[in-house]
């Protein structure tokens, strides 16, 4: 039931992040069409906090897709039962550093909340609402690697292994 | 040991240690950033990450990236492949080499409408490899030249490289990817000409010439090309010309492609939907890199290290292509390893105050690394062109791996060329300037 829900959040926080990325090509579009009628349509500020969206509510979906890259030279050389050990620790490492990260991030939004800070163009957006949203995407993946490290230290392999592989329908870039 | 010395090789061993185990290179990035921060300075560690992280994540500069990337996944998923190889066939099929030159003026096309070395590499493969194995051509040449000319997607505006490095490097991403052009044409010039000799010098192993096209017909088969080149013009026109900023370029690049590949009839609701969820998970990746790289850029200068490198090799007077020469060097042994990104934003937090103080130009510096991440995408043990190669050819890493040494050397020839002749990338920037 956990595991279902949990599979859900990452696929749906990364279908948000999929309606941010369109949101940059929609709002320079906009940019775009508003210069051609001889209005300003200054979208340097909404695509780049649409972007910002787009790549923290994409992190948890990411992180399950196997796509945050990193080096298997060494793990793909090793037998199992040396390689969990290293897997785990390599999980509450970055479950430490993401979990403090998020709690950081949570108190940095609160703080541009209580000081009312606020965008520096035209649309003066109060930052701590687009803050709100990194905040829960830092602490969606969070869960993610902490949902991984348990999974390992519960005897499952790494479910972030195959999408590693060069698959020609998915390329790195 | 004075701290900086030792926050040094805390740096190197910490971080070398973090990403040959095997933990994700942002998070390694962000860990050796926080390390650095909590052992060597009094900076209150928790905010300033925080807001360093922040800053680095919604810039106005670094929105073309995600743009680009979809742009090169809806490309990927059309007919593009297809159009190309039947295009460009009857062009080449007179010079020698024949229709080897099909896989480098393929990736060069490709690479002006993608922003990366795997999907140029793939898209013109997934076409290519088949036909001429068919067709009896020298394998080691067909992978070859497609390993090598895979890697203009780097070069060739639009480039995701350049994004990173221009956003890490505080450059002007316009001017970046017009001095990537002339190289990038330089390079196909190179790998060419060394097909066309080789096949001169090997007639034997060369499979029998095509019939003869007249000229009609092969306006008539090169006539799908036609809104790939319109693309190109308008991507890259726009921003030679100083219409449009790269991100605006980037979305007339969504648009036209989306054009593009419905027209080609190769765009369902699924299609659209696998390169959109793709493009996602790519640059979802690379900006998170990028804002983790910003937390460690800003724990190096807290601590102080990069201007006392700059300072202590400065001290040693070596002349700049020395250090070219050692930087090179460095990052050819880095680029075994790790792939472009993470070289990039490494190479940016830590040497650019001392490429600066050698009195090196930061945009031809760009340039020059871009090629040295090239020449990482063929090299073993990870090379992410070696790989899309072993999947599409099935063939070993060390047969590609072999294959590829040629055009490896290329490269590097390239590298000494912008060295000796800084013009070639220099002269174009300088013009759109004035």
């Amino acid at each position: 039931m956990l595991r279902v829900v949990l599979e859900r959040i990452y696929l749906y926080s990364g279908y948000v992040a999929a309606m941010f990325l369109v949101g940059i090509a929609v709002s320079i579009v906009a940019q775009i069409a508003g210069r051609m009628q001889g209005v300003t349509v200054d979208a340097t500020e909404v695509a780049g906090l649409c972007l910002a969206a787009s790549t923290f509510f994409g992190l948890a979906h990411t992180f399950r897709s196997g796509s945050h890259v990193r080096i298997r030279l060494l793990l793909d050389r090793l037998p199992w039962s040396s390689r969990r050990p290293i897997e785990i620790l390599n999980c509450i490492l970055a479950a430490g550093a993401v979990c403090y990260l998020a709690w950081n991030m949570i108190l940095f939004a609160f703080q541009s909340f209580e000081f009312n800070d606020v965008s520096p163009g035209l649309l003066a957006i109060p930052f701590w609402i687009p803050q709100a949203g990194v905040a829960a995407g830092i602490t969606l993946l969070a869960v993610a690697v902490i949902d991984e490290l348990v999974w390992i230290a519960w005897g499952g392999r790494p479910r972030t292994d195959d999408a590693d592989e060069i698959d020609l329908e998915n390329p790195p870039a | 040991m004075d701290p900086i010395t030792l926050a040094s090789v805390v740096l190197a061993s910490l971080l070398l240690f973090l990403l040959a185990s095997g933990v994700w290179v942002a998070i390694s990035l962000l860990i050796v950033g926080m390390v650095l921060m909590g052992l060597f300075t009094t900076a209150p560690m928790g905010s300033l990450i925080a807001s360093t992280m922040w800053d680095a994540s919604w810039g106005w500069a670094l929105t073309s990236l995600p743009l680009f990337i979809w742009m090169g996944e809806i490309l990927f998923r059309s007919n593009l492949s297809s159009d190309m190889f039947q295009g460009l066939a009857p062009w080449v099929s007179r010079l020698p080499g024949r229709l080897l030159h099909v896989n480098v003026l393929g990736c060069g096309l490709m690479a002006a409408v993608a922003g990366s070395s795997a999907v140029t590499c793939a898209t013109v493969g997934r076409m290519s490899v088949p036909e001429l194995t068919r067709r009896n051509y020298p394998l080691n040449l067909t992978i070859g030249t497609l390993a090598g000319s895979g890697t203009l997607g780097l070069l060739i505006p639009p480039s995701i490289i350049m994004i990173v490095y221009g956003v890490t490097a505080e450059q002007s991403i316009g001017r970046l990817f017009i001095a990537g052009v002339l190289p990038g044409l330089v390079l196909i010039g190179l790998y060419m000409g060394y097909t066309a000799i080789w096949s001169l010098l090997n007639p034997d192993k060369m499979p029998p010439a095509e019939p003869k096209v007249g000229f009609v017909e092969k306006i008539i088969s090169s006539r799908r090309l036609i809104p790939v080149a319109l693309l190109i013009a308008a991507v890259i026109g726009s921003i030679y010309g100083g219409i449009a900023t790269p991100t605006e370029a980037a979305t007339i690049g969504v648009i036209g492609a989306l054009i593009l590949s419905a027209l080609s009839g190769g765009l369902s609701w699924a299609v659209f939907m696998q390169g959109l969820m793709s493009a996602v998970r790519v640059s979802c990746m690379i900006s998170f890199i990028i804002a983790c790289a910003a937390c460690l850029t800003i724990a190096v200068a807290f601590v102080d290290i990069p201007r006392t490198l700059a300072t202590w090799v400065d001290s040693l007077g070596l002349s700049s292509y020395a250090l070219l020469a050692v930087l090179a060097l460095f990052m050819l042994i880095l680029g075994c390893f790790l792939e472009g990104i993470s070289i990039i934003v490494l190479t940016s937090s830590v040497m650019l105050p001392m490429v600066q103080t050698a009195g090196i130009d930061l945009v031809w510096f760009g340039i020059f690394i871009v090629i040295m991440i090239e020449a990482a995408q063929i090299t073993p043990p990870v090379g992410f062109n070696l790989f899309v190669l072993q999947s599409i050819t099935g063939k070993d890493i060390l047969t590609i791996t072999m294959a590829a040494a040629p055009y490896f050397l290329l490269l590097i020839a390239l590298i000494v060329l912008i060295t000796v002749f800084p013009q070639i990338v220099l002269i174009l920037p300088e013009m759109m300037r004035n």
